[in-house]
């Protein structure tokens, strides 16, 4: 069953334009003139229960709008939304319930109070019953590492601690849907690892749906299955990581450290010199046209080499092309 | 009926614990109550030696006796931050920071959430002011009536006076979502409400056109209308006609910012992304 449905989903701000100036000022007070701004056009795609949705795309490319026309905070301009079987901004309370939402860069929590108290308040907002919420702290104060901290005030919190605070509040009412807003934002490896371990924890034991956006391609390759590549506030990929990188990442690239120059090296079809200096030589190859044994063979029988690496290609050389166009010329 | 009952009390439960915190966030700020308490005593003092000097060539003023005037004012100076509500900058703030965001992803409703914090921090700010009352009552002149009946009359007049304080700055509350700067707001609302809502003049002093207009606005229902029972100026056959017109105020107001409320939420244009 489809936990959240969205058919031509649109949004068009419309931002105000203003003549620079006194002058300027005037005028947009008396006759303000906007100009429409689309921020998300279009956009279809369906989620089931339990899936782990990566939702990216480069900054202003429309992600965020579209989390908040999901969590019913924005009214979309067209098209329409299904959140268990709810339109979330008219049913906006009922969703509320259901859902568990963290913005990277926001707090849901009391500045001034001990976390404790905000995640008990939290807890009682969405009447999670006592005995419930004993459970669930004690198991997330282990997986999040919480004990320190429950008697700290938030404001006192550096960012990491911060941000396994908000991810305890926004799961300990057990939502069926979870929206990520960048939940690793600025934080360090340790902690990232920590709160990504507890996603997919809560992912595995409840079959929470997640949907997380995020510019952090570790994440993605940590946890989600799916991809959606939103640019220019249209989707552009959605799929399995795993084709993504069948697609981008048929190059790859060997490093040889060498003991001598070379030159007019000959190569097998399909491989390339990428770089060359004195005492190191990349090659780039195509793994559907030939192999590393051959390209290291090719090399070897004619320059000597003292060592050498394959690199793996990550994710982040991969989105780097597509963001720079390569999907929409010709790999569709 | 029952499920009815249950929703409603599993409502109270819910807005009871935010209230309780609202006002345990209040307390966590000891020095602020400090600074207020002496700001608050040097107020007294200038506005008592004002007003004496004022009285000094005549026994009656727009018909009020020097220690009803005393009284009034004094009331007036221990209860004003009672309608200078912060919802105005708080909302501003909200909307401009995108912590509106957060807002709309709880399952409350925001105005009545507000609403219950608001009340809970007056609750407390009412216990923390006790100290001034009584140092007001002991040297500045604060003559108090001895009718138990008066303070009832009084404290439920407050309770309807704040209720249309509360409504009153929410759906002015609401132009944040229009103009994203709310500071310049928030200062005309409170001198205008200071002025007009007689904390700083006694309504009766005024030109009659001068008070039929403060009473055209709501702000003398926080403030003026609740403190003339304990200064004498109205008298407990005037409580039905005043509750009355308290409750006219919220129900006309209640309606109006639910409408202005749906209305501009639909304005919403959370920051980034």
């Amino acid at each position: 069953m489809a936990v959240i449905q969205v058919e031509d989903l649109s949004k068009v701000f419309q931002i105000p334009l203003k003549e620079p100036g006194l002058k300027g000022a005037v005028k947009a007070l008396f006759a303000p003139k906007y100009e429409p701004r689309v921020a998300v056009d279009g956009v279809d795609f369906s989620v089931e229960r339990g899936e782990v949705v990566g939702y990216i795309g480069v900054n202003g490319a429309g992600k965020s709008t579209t989390i908040k026309m999901l969590t019913g905070i924005l009214l979309p301009s067209r098209g329409s939304v299904r959140v268990l079987g709810r339109d979330p901004h008219r049913e906006r309370v009922a969703n509320a319930r259901e859902i568990g939402v963290v913005f990277g860069q926001r707090t849901q929590l009391w500045w001034d109070l001990a976390f404790i108290e905000s995640l008990s308040l939290v807890a009682r907002i969405y009447e999670v019953p006592k005995q419930r919420y004993a459970e669930l702290l004690d198991q997330f104060s282990e997986l999040l590492d919480l004990g320190e901290l429950l008697h700290v005030p938030i404001r006192s919190m550096s960012l990491g601690q911060k941000m396994r605070a908000e991810l305890a509040a926004t799961l300990i009412h057990e939502p069926q849907v979870v929206y990520l807003d960048e939940p690793t934002i600025g934080l360090d490896l340790i902690v990232k690892d920590r709160i990504r371990g507890f996603i997919k924890e809560q992912n595995h034991a409840k079959g929470t749906t997640v949907i997380l956006t995020t510019h952090d391609l570790g994440d993605i390759e940590e946890l989600c299955q799916r991809v959606l590549m939103i640019d220019a506030g249209k989707i552009i990929y959605d799929g399995p990581i795993s084709a993504i990188k069948d697609r981008f990442g048929k190059h790859r690239v060997i490093n040889f450290e060498t003991l001598q120059a070379a030159s007019h090296l000959s190569l097998p079809a399909g491989a390339e010199v990428a770089g060359a200096e004195p005492g190191k030589l990349s090659v780039r190859f195509d793994r559907t046209r030939t192999t590393a044994s051959q390209v290291a063979a090719a090399l070897m029988s004619q320059v000597e080499v003292k060592d050498f690496s394959l690199s793996e290609p990550d994710l982040a050389s991969i989105v780097k092309q597509i963001y720079g166009g390569a999907l929409k010329d010709g790999m569709q | 009926m029952t499920a009815l009952w249950r929703s409603f009390r599993r409502s109270v439960d819910i807005y009871a614990a935010l209230g309780a915190m609202a006002a345990k966030a209040r307390l966590a700020y000891n020095w602020w109550v400090w600074a207020d308490f002496v700001m608050t005593i040097v107020s007294m003092i200038v506005f008592v030696y004002f007003w004496r000097a004022v009285y000094a060539g005549t026994a009656s003023l727009g018909g009020l006796a020097l220690t009803q005037t005393i009284t009034y004012i004094l009331l007036a100076r221990i209860l004003a931050p009672l309608i200078e509500t912060r919802m105005i900058f708080s909302f501003g703030y909200m909307i401009r920071t995108g912590q509106v965001a957060v807002e709309m992803t709880r399952p409350v409703d925001p105005q009545l959430r507000i609403s219950v914090e608001s009340l809970a921090e007056a609750g407390v700010f009412l216990v923390q002011r006790l100290p001034i009352f009584l140092i007001a009552w002991g040297f500045f002149g604060l003559a108090l009536p001895a009718d138990p009946a008066l303070w009832v009359v009084f404290l439920v007049s407050l309770l309807l006076g704040l209720g249309v304080i509360l409504l009153f700055d929410w759906c002015f509350a609401c132009l944040a979502f229009y103009v994203t700067e709310t500071w310049g707001l928030s200062v005309v609302r409170i001198a205008v409400a200071a002025f007009f809502g007689g904390t700083l003049v006694p309504l009766a002093m005024m030109p009659d056109w001068l008070q039929s207009l403060a009473v055209a606005m709501p702000f003398a229902q926080g403030l003026a209308v609740p403190i003339s029972f304990l200064s004498g100026m109205a008298s407990l056959a005037d409580a039905p006609r005043v509750w009355l017109v308290q409750l006219a105020w919220i129900v006309g107001l209640l309606v109006a910012s639910r409408l202005i409320f749906s209305v501009a939420v639909r304005k919403v244009t959370v920051q980034g992304g």
